[in-house]
């Protein structure tokens, strides 16, 4: 784990979307293969000097080429300076914090990818490791809703992974404009309604969540319904973790930490507490 | 080694030995008639019949204020320099002093953090027994038995004519062999130590894991509290930090700096896009309660609260979490 921030070149940013943009980081590779690996589901802290500093999951399993992606929506200061910034500029970098997800756990069994919107992120790095690892789980599905067409980011590369991958991949989008409708190749619904023609056998399967909090308390009460057990449930939690190290008790959730014991919790472990969804 | 014994009329000539071997701190009168642990000019200013300061003395190992990182553009991010001279803190109460204990086990032992390290390395803690008054109970959560002991290099016990002295460190046995011409030896103790009926009760409730969900008392708080945050600055063992960082006006160095946060603001719970988990001061009312009687993180289960009485003190609509357990049956 990198402690003191490092820093990491930008080799290449794109816009996804007006407020959102796709970065592509350069570690020093001395630095990667000294102390850095990465379970998908972890975070990282990155820093925009002189604004500070702001947690992220990666959207691509950083391994030891040294290359990190990001998608950072401009939501606050750190992110605004971060969107300023050009190719050839430096961000730092520490990391990685939090469990990620439980992959050993999850070897041998059916697995239900569900995000919304940026949610995408961890697991769209999740699915990276379980496409390069393909033969250890069972089958997999890629649920994928966002507001509208345009708010599906990643979507060819997430593809791609599922061809390759053998990955059933469903999409869909709250609603998509008047004029679109007829080519959007796509389910128009909440993520929830993709769930109902699925098939599930929910005592060998996993289901991994991530989105905006309103997701959950939809998707949870949907799992159940379709038998899956509580702790089968696991939801990447969005908390501001300032210190990643458990140090400064910004991101407490109940009487567990998001860096440390999170981002990453089955339901059964988040059930009753207050303010945890 | 055995206890020493300082008599109410050498105590002058014992602090002044002590202003002789390293910069003495305690609790003193400021301008503004505060009482607060400071920097010792002359012994006489030293208040040590007194209640409680402000501020616990969690403001030496974590300063309001303090920086972590250090940027400039050709060295990147650096760590801040760690803290100077050693500090002979004198006067800390038993409750104080479980605060510190406290903080120890979260940044020495749990979350090992270098720049607390170095400057609980440079304190030099000297207890004093004291006399609770209506607020507070202090020490006395000790009886709890996940509370930690108590760290101190010197403590002074009240007698009847002077001050029993317990060492509780090597640096400690020092001080006192320094001050061999002072002190004496110790008869027996006169005073015993009492376990207070409010800390038996708080273990009590604690120990059946009590939320008092049902209680009105939450709406009472909850409609009264201003959210200003005075019980969790005055708290000895409240540590949220919040992480900023300052741009410097060369528009090309900056300092990261972490100060203290506050879960009874509303910010606490609050993540990109203004999504806020602790919308209501109800809610932040419940979570300071879990946290402070049942802990959280690498402390879950351990008591937080020192019995130290400040956040009943300081509260301006006077709002007290310990009524909440005059609701559990004695």
């Amino acid at each position: 784990m990198i402690e003191t921030p490092v820093p990491a070149v930008i080799l290449a940013m794109k816009p996804l979307a007006p407020d959102i943009l796709f970065f592509s980081l350069q570690l020093d590779t001395g630095t990667v293969s000294s102390n850095f690996s990465f379970v998908p589901g972890q975070f990282l802290q990155i820093s925009a000097a002189g604004a500070g500093e702001a947690p992220f999951s990666p959207v691509n399993l950083p391994g030891d080429d040294g290359v990190i992606e990001l998608c950072i929506r401009k939501a606050g200061h750190v992110t605004a300076k971060l969107h300023t910034l050009q190719t050839g500029d430096y961000v730092h970098v520490r990391g990685p914090f939090g469990n990620g997800f439980p992959v050993k756990q999850m070897e041998g069994q059916d697995l239900f990818l569900l995000a919304g919107g940026l949610g995408i992120v961890p697991l769209h790095s999740l699915l990276s490791y379980l496409v390069m690892h393909r033969q250890r789980f069972g089958a997999i599905t890629f649920m994928y809703g966002a507001k509208e067409p345009s708010a599906l980011f990643l979507r060819q590369e997430l593809q791609d992974m599922a061809c390759t991958g053998n990955i059933k991949f469903m999409v869909t989008v709250e609603f998509a404009p008047e004029d679109e409708t007829g080519k959007t190749s796509c389910n128009i619904g909440l993520l929830p309604d993709l769930l109902q023609g699925a098939i599930i056998t929910a005592e060998r399967s996993y289901a991994a969540v991530c989105g905006p909090p309103a997701l959950y308390k939809c998707l949870v009460g949907e799992l159940k319904t379709l038998g899956f057990k509580e702790e089968r449930i696991l939801l990447s939690l969005e908390r501001r973790m300032k210190c990643g190290l458990g140090r400064c008790a910004h991101c407490a959730v109940g009487q567990d930490l998001c860096c440390i014991d999170g981002p990453v919790f089955p339901y059964s472990a988040l059930k009753g507490i207050e303010g945890a969804l | 080694m055995a206890e020493t014994f300082l008599t109410y009329n050498a105590l002058g000539s014992f602090l002044v030995r002590l202003m002789q071997i390293g910069t003495l701190h305690g609790p003193t009168l400021n301008d503004l008639g505060v009482l607060s642990f400071n920097p010792v000019t002359s012994p006489d200013l030293l208040q040590l019949n007194y209640q409680r300061t402000l501020l616990p003395p969690k403001k030496y190992l974590l300063p309001p204020q303090s920086p972590i990182l250090h940027y400039a553009p050709t060295e990147g991010y650096t760590p801040a320099k760690t803290p100077g001279d050693e500090i002979l803190l004198f006067g800390l109460h038993p409750c104080d002093l479980a605060g510190i204990a406290y903080l120890d086990r979260v940044f020495l032992d749990d979350r090992p953090d270098p720049l607390y390290a170095s400057r609980r390395e440079r304190l030099v803690l000297v207890g004093i027994s004291c006399e609770s008054d209506e607020y507070c109970f202090c020490g006395d959560v000790g009886v709890c038995p996940t509370a930690a002991a108590v760290p101190f290099d010197l403590f002074l016990s009240r007698q009847d004519s002077g001050f029993r002295i317990r060492t509780g460190s090597r640096r400690g046995e020092e001080i006192i062999s320094w001050a061999a011409d002072i002190v004496g030896t110790a008869g027996a103790e006169t005073r015993p130590a009492e376990a207070a009926e409010t800390a038996r009760r708080i273990c009590h409730a604690v120990g059946k894991r009590r939320m008092f969900e049902g209680s009105t008392l939450w709406d009472d708080f909850a409609g009264r509290c201003l959210s200003c945050g005075a019980c969790s600055l005055c708290c000895p063992t409240c540590y949220c930090v919040d992480v900023r960082e300052y741009g410097a006006i060369d528009g090309q160095t900056g300092e990261r700096v972490q100060e203290w946060d506050n879960c009874l603001f509303k910010a606490h719970g609050e993540i990109a896009g203004g999504i806020n988990f602790r919308k209501t001061r109800q809610e932040r009312f419940h979570y300071r309660f879990l946290h402070k009687y049942y802990g959280f993180g690498p402390l879950r289960d351990v008591i937080s609260c020192v019995g130290c009485g400040r956040c009943r003190a300081v509260c301006p609509v006077g709002i007290d979490l310990l009524e909440l357990f005059g609701e559990e049956p004695a």
